[in-house]
């Protein structure tokens, strides 16, 4: 008896906290697929219209704009990133895995050193960086300062991938005289396959959700579609359905991303199975 | 013989790319901040150097917003941290006495925001806290004939904390999840047995069995609110009147706003310093050996 009434207490307890949660993220989705709200989160009525924006223009400054440019530039920033990602993590996940040097400990604390010193407080330098490289203003070059960021995390990812294959294929691949990029390039990268595509995914997630670097390092005629949606809740007319119906469109390719590769991104040891995530 | 410059080469081989890619945007800019910090760079980028100018400026109180700005920054990390930790702990621990479907339903609900990319999260607590009647719960509280509070001029700094602090709390969460999951269910059973309750199972038996996961999120967090600015600046911008403004946040607005870049730099310079004796002392507290795995053999 008093086990049941525990239970029912945890039950209210967690309600309560995740009750204002469930009513921001109804009404996100009821404000995207509805004309008017009544009461904040009941929908008056089913409609379309705040998706317009698909198949019309979107008022951008003083000018219009249409959203499949943006989605473009948005796919290019974040593949170039996700790719950028997925080459050095695979090469140096490989190194860090396989083979022992000095410096290796420095290596694989990264992540907490990286994570002190964060891209968020080296903006300023990175934006001068980027200005006396000329790269500033320009989508390949901001796609690289983006995917340094996932570095660390990427690489000890993608080592628990290296760590699974046994040791024989590659000593027996060795006896029969590969070179070491060989054996990465011709044994390894078939075999962690879902390794490559879990930081694939990961990178260009990031990159495809970044606001900070986009809205600073590319100018306000480039938009993506994470400063469209800032640039337009910093109007002076506010249409919230219509940024509801963007962001929707904005987190979709992502989820799908996501759901469909799950499998290969379930298995990867996310933290690295070690204390510091 | 040969075997030993193979193996310099291929490891330099491997690791180049990340340790360029990494100096280039984290080393560099490291150096390069603390060289902007001491000029005087505007926005026609023209500079010379001013030696410790930008620094008397924020030492010696000649901007006037310092001490609020200290201050907001100190309220920030000390209530953002405690509720990102404590509130973490205290989902899992309840969602462990659940059942399984109904705890995957309360995770999802609360995991939902790391998939969320940050303009959208700030959108939604921008727009839910809205002051006019068209805010979410202004006008759920209309239905119920309250008029329309004005959230951010009355609490502006307790909805950031709570925006990041939940945001904290999924990762937090996630973790202190699959530690739990991990403890050997005989502990918990023995003590039921005995006859401990909830609160003394989780008290005692629990929570020093998590003594490592608590720590590293702890400071994990830690570093992450002293430096992160970007849900705050998407929420509030930092104001009404600087009323959220916290010290990354301050610099970044000094730099991109103000186009004092070399003010910027010298108050972001501050944060370096600070990250890096933090640095440290997790680093000699926690043991680098201990994150470090070792390959098993040597090839």
């Amino acid at each position: 008896m008093k086990k049941i009434f525990d239970k029912w207490i945890i039950y209210i307890i967690l309600s309560l906290i995740a009750i204002p949660f469930l009513i921001m993220y109804i009404a996100f989705f009821a404000q995207a697929f509805s004309k008017g709200m009544s009461l904040g989160i009941i929908p008056q009525k089913l409609s379309f219209s705040n998706f317009s924006f698909l198949w019309s223009t979107i008022p951008w400054g003083l000018e219009k704009t249409r959203i499949w440019g943006i989605f473009l530039n948005t796919f290019l920033f974040a593949s170039i990133s996700g790719l950028a990602v997925t080459v050095v993590c695979t090469l140096t996940g490989y190194a860090l895995s396989r083979i022992e040097f000095r410096g290796k400990a420095f290596f694989l604390s990264m992540q907490l050193i990286l994570h002190a010193i964060s891209g968020q407080i080296l903006l300023i330098a990175i934006f001068f960086l980027l200005l006396y490289t000329k790269l500033l203003y320009k989508i390949p070059g901001v796609a690289l300062a983006r995917a340094s960021l996932e570095i660390p995390l990427g690489v000890w990812m993608i080592k628990g991938f290296f760590d699974a294959v046994p040791w024989d294929i590659e000593r027996s691949a060795m006896v029969d005289g590969c070179t070491r990029f060989q054996i990465w390039y011709k044994i390894f990268l078939p075999l962690i396959k879902p390794g490559i595509g879990a930081v694939f995914i990961w990178g260009f997630l990031f990159a495809w959700h970044d606001f900070i670097y986009v809205y600073t390092l590319l100018p306000g005629t480039v938009p993506l579609l994470s400063t469209l949606v800032q640039g337009l809740l910093a109007t002076e007319v506010v249409d919230y359905g219509v940024i509801a119906a963007i962001s929707l469109f904005y987190m979709l390719p992502p989820l799908f991303l996501f759901v469909f590769l799950q499998k290969a991104l379930m298995k990867a040891p996310i933290m690295g199975g070690k204390g510091i995530a | 013989m040969r075997k030993n410059s193979l193996k310099f080469h291929s490891h330099w081989f491997f690791l180049s790319p990340s340790v360029l890619l990494v100096s280039f945007f984290y080393f560099i800019p490291v150096v390069l901040v603390f060289t902007i910090a001491f000029t005087n760079m505007d926005q026609v980028f023209s500079w010379r150097f001013v030696g410790l100018v930008n620094f008397l400026r924020l030492f010696t109180l000649k901007d006037p917003l310092i001490p609020r700005i200290i201050k907001n920054t100190v309220i920030y990390i000390f209530s953002a941290l405690p509720l990102t930790i404590i509130g973490a702990l205290f989902i899992s621990l309840l969602t462990m006495r659940i059942n399984r479907t109904a705890s995957l339903i309360f995770k999802a609900i609360f995991f939902f925001p790391r998939l969320m990319p940050p303009v959208v999260w700030g959108f939604l607590w921008m727009w839910s806290f809205e002051g006019t009647r068209y805010g979410v719960f202004n006008s759920i509280l209309e239905g119920f004939g309250v008029s329309p509070i004005h959230w951010f001029i009355e609490s502006p700094m307790l909805i950031v904390i709570c925006a990041n602090g939940f945001l904290g709390i999924s990762l937090a969460m996630l973790i202190f999840t699959s530690a739990i999951a991990s403890i050997p269910k005989d502990y918990t059973w023995a003590a039921e047995i005995d006859g401990a309750s909830f609160w003394q199972t989780s008290r005692f038996i629990i929570i020093p069995l998590l003594k490592w996961p608590i720590m590293t999120m702890t400071a994990w967090h830690l570093m992450s609110f002293i430096n992160s600015y970007v849900y705050i600046f998407l929420i509030t911008g930092g104001g009404p009147y600087h009323a959220t403004e916290v010290w990354a946040l301050y610099g970044y607005n000094s730099a991109f706003k103000n186009y004092q870049y070399g003010y910027g730099s010298s108050i972001m310079v501050v944060l370096v310093i600070i990250n890096l004796i933090l640095l440290v002392v997790l680093l000699k507290a926690f043991g680098m050996r201990r994150m470090i795995e070792r390959s098993r053999i040597e090839v």
